[in-house]
């Protein structure tokens, strides 16, 4: 048992992925459990906080590298995550998201950036770094439209899932494998609620949709996590990089300019903005293939 | 007389601190010839070896009171190799030595004690990704004198064995993830030249 759990491919995907589809069957749409509620909430956050220990062990007090400030930064995101629905307005959603993405670029990468090496991968970083503070303030800034467009309670999972699925792969092939881990976990969880939501979807059901607080956290573990991998990966491919956090501000485009190029058949809408947001996610999975310093050979050597 | 007792007690105090300084000699770590080596439990199978190539400090040795001995060395963590550049790789990344954000290691001794004419123990801090822990090495002297080629040069020798956990740096995975260690064996061998 013991070594069914320590292998990696479990904790990386397959538990995440089963935790994902159980936390979407009890969030299915009920009176009981709203979107907003803080149970779902602190579910995703203790989800979080399970993925993040396994994989980065226990907070170290205090957290001196990058990788041990991650556990921090995921309890920010909690905390903001907590705030009720009425205070985390989208327009106070998406200032945070800008301003604490901001604040987490410089904090984990504050010793590489006094370091003063500018070179390629640092560029390439705090290229990122900007994506990623533009994308989760775009995203979380967007407003619910009323009724909701059947693909609305998807935009935000799909960007998570497709940052967080070719981050991970960025990273292991970048040479930082425990990160690695954590986005796959990150990708595999919401690709368990992604799954679940879409066939009630073709199944005529509404999806159930994040809350703001819900959407916040796991943006916000997302996209630290990418900076860190940005900032400290060796081997991390530059272009992959930039490429990575695009599915944000793609799924906040969805809700605006990109939404004519969706169908009008209501099963195929959220299939359609889920294949646009991926985009830039299998560009960037193609780059850290196609230019891996030693071919695409995942693992630990 | 009390001038004379004043004058006697500087001149022995520093007659006494030219004799210290006398004994205590400094050298310069030769980066050519210095070589630190570990060895690491791989997994459920054999031991994985491991070196880095560059290696600077500075040794001051008194020869008449060991324990005033002390070593400074920085290690540069780019430097790693294990014959292997995948592993290289691995190993500078954020999961193990994490060269990016901390390019250095670094050793400061606190407390030298002899053994014999020859050995001793250098006990001090090893810094590793920002965090540093109390070490401490067994070394051994294996000679000095002047090069064959140059007699101005005189260089020393030094062996050093010690050990390290994994776990007490900001690399805890490495024994439950990856199955490395936790353990780490130390080699050093380097020559200094005393300047």
């Amino acid at each position: 048992m013991s070594a069914f759990f320590g292998n990696p491919m479990v904790t990386t995907a397959a538990l995440p992925l089963l935790l994902g589809i159980v936390l979407a069957v009890i969030a299915r749409p009920r009176p009981a459990l709203p979107a907003s509620s803080s149970v779902l909430t602190l579910a995703w956050s203790a989800l979080l906080l399970f993925f993040y220990w396994d994989t980065l062990g226990p907070p170290a007090v205090p957290p001196v590298a990058a990788s041990q400030k991650l556990i921090y930064l995921a309890f920010v995101g909690i905390g903001v995550g907590l705030l009720p629905a009425r205070i985390l307005s989208a327009r106070t959603a998406g200032a945070l998201a800008g301003v604490a993405v901001a604040a987490a670029l410089f904090w984990l990468g504050w010793r590489r950036i006094s370091g003063g090496a500018l070179d390629l991968q640092m560029i390439a970083a705090i290229v990122a770094g900007a994506l990623a503070i533009i994308g989760a303030a775009m995203l979380m800034s967007r407003t619910a439209s009323v009724p909701p467009t059947v693909e609305e309670p998807f935009l935000a999972p799909a960007a998570v899932l497709a940052t967080a699925l070719s981050g991970a792969i960025i990273s292991v092939l970048g040479a930082s494998i425990v990160t690695g881990q954590l986005l796959g976990s990150l990708a595999a969880m919401t690709g368990g609620w992604c799954l679940v939501q879409y066939v009630a979807t073709l199944r005529g059901s509404a999806a159930a949709p994040w809350s703001k607080g819900v959407e916040f956290l796991l943006l916000y573990a997302n996209a630290t996590v990418l900076i860190q991998v940005a900032l400290l990966a060796p081997k991390a491919n530059p272009a992959a990089l930039i490429l990575s956090p695009l599915p944000m501000i793609v799924a906040a485009l969805a809700h605006g300019p990109l939404q004519g190029l969706l169908p009008g058949a209501r099963s195929l809408r959220p299939l359609i903005a889920g294949i646009l947001i991926a985009i830039p996610a299998i560009l960037a999975i193609l780059a850290a293939i196609v230019w891996a310093p030693h071919g695409a050979a995942l693992g630990f050597s | 007389m009390r001038t004379r007792k004043l004058i006697a007690a500087l001149a022995f105090a520093g007659a006494s601190m030219l004799t210290s300084a006398a004994f205590a000699d400094n050298y310069e770590i030769d980066g050519q010839h210095a070589w630190v080596t570990f060895t690491i439990k791989h997994g459920i199978y054999g031991i994985a070896h491991g070196q880095f190539d560059a290696v600077k400090g500075s040794i001051v040795m008194d020869k008449a009171d060991v324990t005033k001995s002390s070593v400074k060395a920085e290690i540069d963590v780019g430097s790693i190799h294990t014959a292997f550049d995948q592993r290289d790789n691995d190993l500078k990344g954020p999961d193990f030595f994490n060269a990016a954000e901390f390019p250095a290691i670094s050793f400061e001794s606190t407390k030298v004690e002899k053994v014999d004419d020859k050995t001793g123990k250098v006990t001090g801090n090893l810094t590793i990704s920002g965090v540093s822990k109390e070490v401490t090495l067994d070394v051994k002297l294996l000679n000095e004198a002047p090069a064959p080629w140059d007699a101005t040069l005189t260089k020393a020798a030094f062996s050093a064995t010690g050990k390290v956990s994994t776990a007490d740096f900001p690399m805890a995975k490495a024994a439950g993830g990856f199955g490395l260690g936790p353990e780490v064996d130390i080699v050093i061998d380097l020559e200094a030249v005393k300047k």
